[in-house]
């Protein structure tokens, strides 16, 4: 039996079943039991191993991608953070000017009223010292007036009647009066 | 050295201790694979796990290496197959027979003269298993160069001119005749030299610990690997070639 039509294997063969180099059926048998055991195997053991270790490769793709995708989320909040304390920080800087602004005007607009106030102040106080000295003349004019009566009485009581003298009395306080002390 | 047990087949033989090697074989392969492949987990594989990953890592590198992966891909289980056991073949020619004293009675079959001698038989060291196998690599060849290339991949065969088909088609018939010679050579010839060896005098004496055994049985374990290796390599070079597109 000779299936592979060889002719010196076939020579070979035929010189004997202690010749090593012999073919027969076991050619066919062996390529039967091959394909039979490559069979099995793709389907029993490799094609669920490489299964698994696609799987596998997966897995890790999928969590490398994952941490790629959480290292950006935390750089994006990060970023957001910096502009927050960004914006705080120029707020309290707008906050502070203003209020030194405002403080300023407040302490001018107090300035001003205070010399408003001292302005009204010395008016008041000017004419409070107006009054009080006409009050002080017309107190003293009554008593110029009083006693020049008085030493005039003294003075002329012999020779005036007091009460035919009266006129004569007026006219002589109404000419001190006009004049200016 | 074997002496080749036949069966007897219709009007034809079959070479019985090859056959009964190879089942041998292949019960191994499911068991050895079974024992990666029971605890699958996409986590932390265990130690046979591991090593069946680290042969698929292997075979993949040299596919795609080789041609372009998507072509090779479906390649894999044959490839991954044919390794181990063409490797697993090559190892069991170096098992000393243990069985052997307990079938020495056992006419069924004619397993006592299978099992007879001192060590079993490589299905390599068969010159119809490495052509079984070369021709399976050629097959697939042919196919998956008209599969990829159409009637195109005929074209090959006259170039440059018409006058090269020759030197083509004597090609295409020595790749997988070196294939098989080459792996039936160096294997058989293993194992004539274990035999030789295991007839030198003196050497039941020393138990085969010291002197030529060891270290033969060493080098061809490393011969078995390279051998299934460079089966393997040539297998995915030579379809590389066939389903390349031409420059």
């Amino acid at each position: 039996m000779n299936p592979l039509g060889i002719g010196f294997a076939y020579t070979i063969a035929a010189t004997g079943s202690d010749n090593p180099i012999s073919f027969d059926l076991t050619y066919f048998a062996m390529i039967f039991s091959f394909l039979i055991l490559v069979w099995f195997l793709a389907k029993y053991a490799w094609k669920p191993l490489m299964d698994m270790m696609e799987k596998r490769r997966q897995f890790i793709e999928d969590n490398l991608a994952h941490a790629e995708q959480e290292r950006n989320d935390a750089e994006k909040i990060r970023l957001e953070y910096q502009e927050e304390m960004r914006q705080a920080r120029s707020e309290a800087q707008s906050i502070i000017e203003s209020a030194i602004k405002i403080s300023e005007q407040q302490a001018a607009e107090i300035i001003v009223q205070a010399r408003k106030e001292n302005e009204r102040m010395k008016e008041v106080a000017l004419a409070d010292i107006g009054r009080e000295r006409d009050k002080a003349i017309t107190d003293v004019k009554a008593q110029v007036a009083d006693m020049s009566v008085a030493i005039a009485e003294k003075i002329i009581r012999q020779k005036l009647d007091m009460t035919g003298q009266e006129a004569l009395i007026d006219q002589f306080i109404q000419e001190v009066g006009d004049k200016p002390c | 050295m074997h002496e080749m047990i036949l069966w007897q087949v219709g009007n034809s033989t079959v070479h019985g201790t090859t056959l009964v090697m190879t089942w041998i074989v292949m019960a191994a392969i499911i068991i050895f694979v079974r024992l990666g492949v029971r605890n699958l987990t996409s986590g932390k594989p265990g130690k046979f796990q591991n090593i069946l990953e680290w042969l698929v890592d292997f075979i993949k590198n040299l596919v795609s290496e080789n041609m372009d992966y998507k072509k090779g891909s479906p390649l894999l289980s044959y490839l991954l197959t044919l390794i181990l056991f063409i490797f697993f073949s090559n190892m069991l020619g170096l098992i000393p027979n243990l069985v052997g004293p307990f079938l020495h009675n056992v006419e069924f079959a004619k397993l006592n003269q299978i099992f007879g001698g001192p060590v079993l038989m490589s299905p390599t060291a068969d010159i119809n298993t490495t052509m079984g196998l070369a021709t399976l690599t050629i097959i697939l060849v042919v196919y998956l160069g008209i599969k990829h290339k159409g009637a195109s991949y005929f074209r090959h065969f006259i170039e440059p001119n018409a006058l090269f088909l020759p030197i083509h088609i004597v090609d295409i018939l020595s790749k997988p005749m070196t294939l098989a010679f080459r792996l039936f050579g160096n294997i058989y010839a293993g194992e004539v030299l274990i035999a030789v060896i295991l007839m030198l005098p003196g050497l039941y004496v020393f138990g085969g610990v010291i002197g030529p055994m060891p270290i033969w049985l060493g080098f061809s374990i490393f011969i078995g690997t390279i051998q299934s290796f460079v089966f393997t390599v040539l297998t995915i070079a030579y379809v590389a070639q066939a389903v390349a597109h031409d420059h």
